[in-house]
């Protein structure tokens, strides 16, 4: 009884000891940037929304605002404190215009960045170009 | 003497409180006190569409989120008299047996941790990251996926080759756990013996899952579910009811889930079913659902969860009712408990897998 029982301690010890020649697996974050699917749900973008409010009607913690003049969307922001990324306003979106990013990094020192326009200027996009 | 165990203790997982009655090292009394997650699942069904509810289903216990998602699903399924696809149901049984494992291996290395062994933790730890990262790569997220919809799955299944080398290397591991646990003298001595649970307390008591099976019992919800109708698989069982056994039953069951997983992965390969669509185009403004009652069970890895929904016509649920697993076998805390020593404390509760968040929901 004593012998197998040490033995299989020792044999334990063993496995435990192999471990020490072993790759690590851990990543190494802010140096090492993980390697990110692209079904990610991260921050949002948006391109071409119709303003149907389909994204409003679907999110489950209310986030969405749009504003919109006849039928010109004005206005559209997400509130990132309230926002889950569940992804149903991506999903349910009839046009794909809203979209799930990467960007993962949403940590910032000030509350305002947190609920942004989305819908950028068209002065912005020509700067851009 | 009275003494309070938690609710902030690391090994309750969550919130738990203990009050514990103890004279000298010896527990004479117990009383759980619950309720420190609870976050009204129920009731904030109350005020939110059917699709809104949908992704916040998944944190009733969010190291399951895939059969919480799947019990939901079904029963607004029954309502709506839909059915999905045969591949979105084999896709459904292929990722829940996937959580199963990894909701075991996060079981095996946390419970270890609370005995004192270190490694183990690390070990099982790594290999569910396996998981969690094929989970990530197709639905998005680490723990909540949200990828069940009603009518099917959300999107086709990616990369499903990528399924086979992860169990097996899962499997190899286990040998390794094995030889590091089965018969180390100073795991056998905290936990063989320890904790009995008969079969006609667990029955009394409701205790389903593992724990149950644990004890002498083949209840297992899979079995006559339509959905596990054309996998083959044994049902993990052992005799004694002790923390040992429930160890040895959650083991064999990550082996049998991977068999399933297996055939799962024929299934899909198979020519007629990889043409079928993966979900029934249901993307409506609003989903209303006629009036009636659904119920709909599943067998998560602590035992029976079940959704019962009630709907009265329009586009939100008047009542929905889960019933989990894990917050009856806290109950049995108290049976269990008395005559053993503080230090078997968390030896026997670790051993039930209790799942707080899905105590109080």
């Amino acid at each position: 009884m004593i012998v197998k029982s040490l033995v299989a301690l020792l044999e334990g010890l063993f496995t435990v000891f192999k471990h020490l020649f072993k790759k690590s697996v851990t990543l190494q974050y802010p140096d090492e940037r993980p390697n990110l699917p692209a079904t990610f749900r991260g921050r949002h973008e948006l391109s071409g929304c119709i303003g149907c409010g389909v994204c409003q009607q679907v999110c489950p913690c209310h986030a969405i605002y749009i504003e919109k003049d006849g039928k010109n969307v004005t206005s559209y922001k997400i509130d990132l404190r309230k926002c889950m990324f569940c992804g149903n306003c991506q999903y349910y979106c009839p046009v794909s215009a809203i979209k799930l990013k990467q960007d993962f990094e949403l940590a910032t020192g000030d509350e305002k960045d947190l609920l942004k326009e989305l819908i950028r200027d068209k002065k912005e996009d020509e700067v851009i170009k | 003497m009275k003494l309070n165990l938690g609710p902030q203790h690391p090994s309750t997982h969550g919130v738990l409180r203990l009050i514990l009655d103890v004279d000298g090292e010896k527990i004479l009394a117990c009383e759980p006190v619950i309720g420190y997650l609870h976050r009204g699942m129920e009731k904030m069904a109350e005020g939110m569409t059917y699709l809104q509810y949908l992704p916040t289903v998944d944190r009733v216990d969010y190291l399951s989120g895939f059969f919480n998602s799947f019990a939901y699903v079904t029963a607004v399924e029954k309502l709506l008299k839909i059915t999905p696809p045969k591949k979105a149901s084999i896709i459904r049984v292929l990722l829940m047996e996937l959580n199963r494992i990894a909701s075991h291996l996060l079981w095996l290395g946390t419970y270890l941790l609370d005995l004192g062994a270190v490694s183990p933790f690390f070990y099982t730890f790594r290999e569910r990251e396996l998981i969690l990262n094929y989970f990530e790569k197709i639905s998005g997220q680490r723990l909540m996926y949200n990828y069940f919809v009603f009518g099917g799955v959300r999107y086709e299944l990616e990369e499903i080759d990528t399924i086979i080398p992860i169990v097996k290397a899962i499997l190899e591991k286990l040998n390794d756990y094995e030889k590091l646990l089965t018969d180390n003298p100073i795991f056998l001595s905290r936990t063989k013996h320890l904790g009995i649970l008969t079969r006609e307390i667990a029955l009394e008591y409701s205790i389903t899952g593992p724990n149950l099976r644990a004890s002498n019992s083949h209840l297992d919800f899979r079995s006559n579910t339509s959905e596990y109708k054309d996998f083959e698989f044994k049902i993990a069982k052992a005799d004694e009811g002790d923390c040992f056994a429930r160890y040895i039953v959650r083991l064999e069951e990550i082996r049998e889930s991977s068999k399933i997983i297996y055939q799962a992965i024929d299934y899909l390969k198979r020519e007629e079913i990889q043409k079928s669509p993966v979900n029934i185009d249901l993307k409506p403004m609003n989903l209303y659902v006629e009036p009636g009652e659904a119920f709909a069970d599943v067998e998560t890895p602590r035992g029976l969860t079940t959704c019962c929904i009630k709907a009265d016509g329009t586009d939100k649920p008047y009542r929905v009712k889960w019933r989990t697993s894990s917050f009856y076998a806290v109950q049995l805390l108290p049976k269990l408990l008395i005559g053993h020593t503080i230090s078997d404390v968390m030896a026997v509760y670790g051993s039930l897998d209790v799942m707080l968040p899905e105590v109080d929901r």
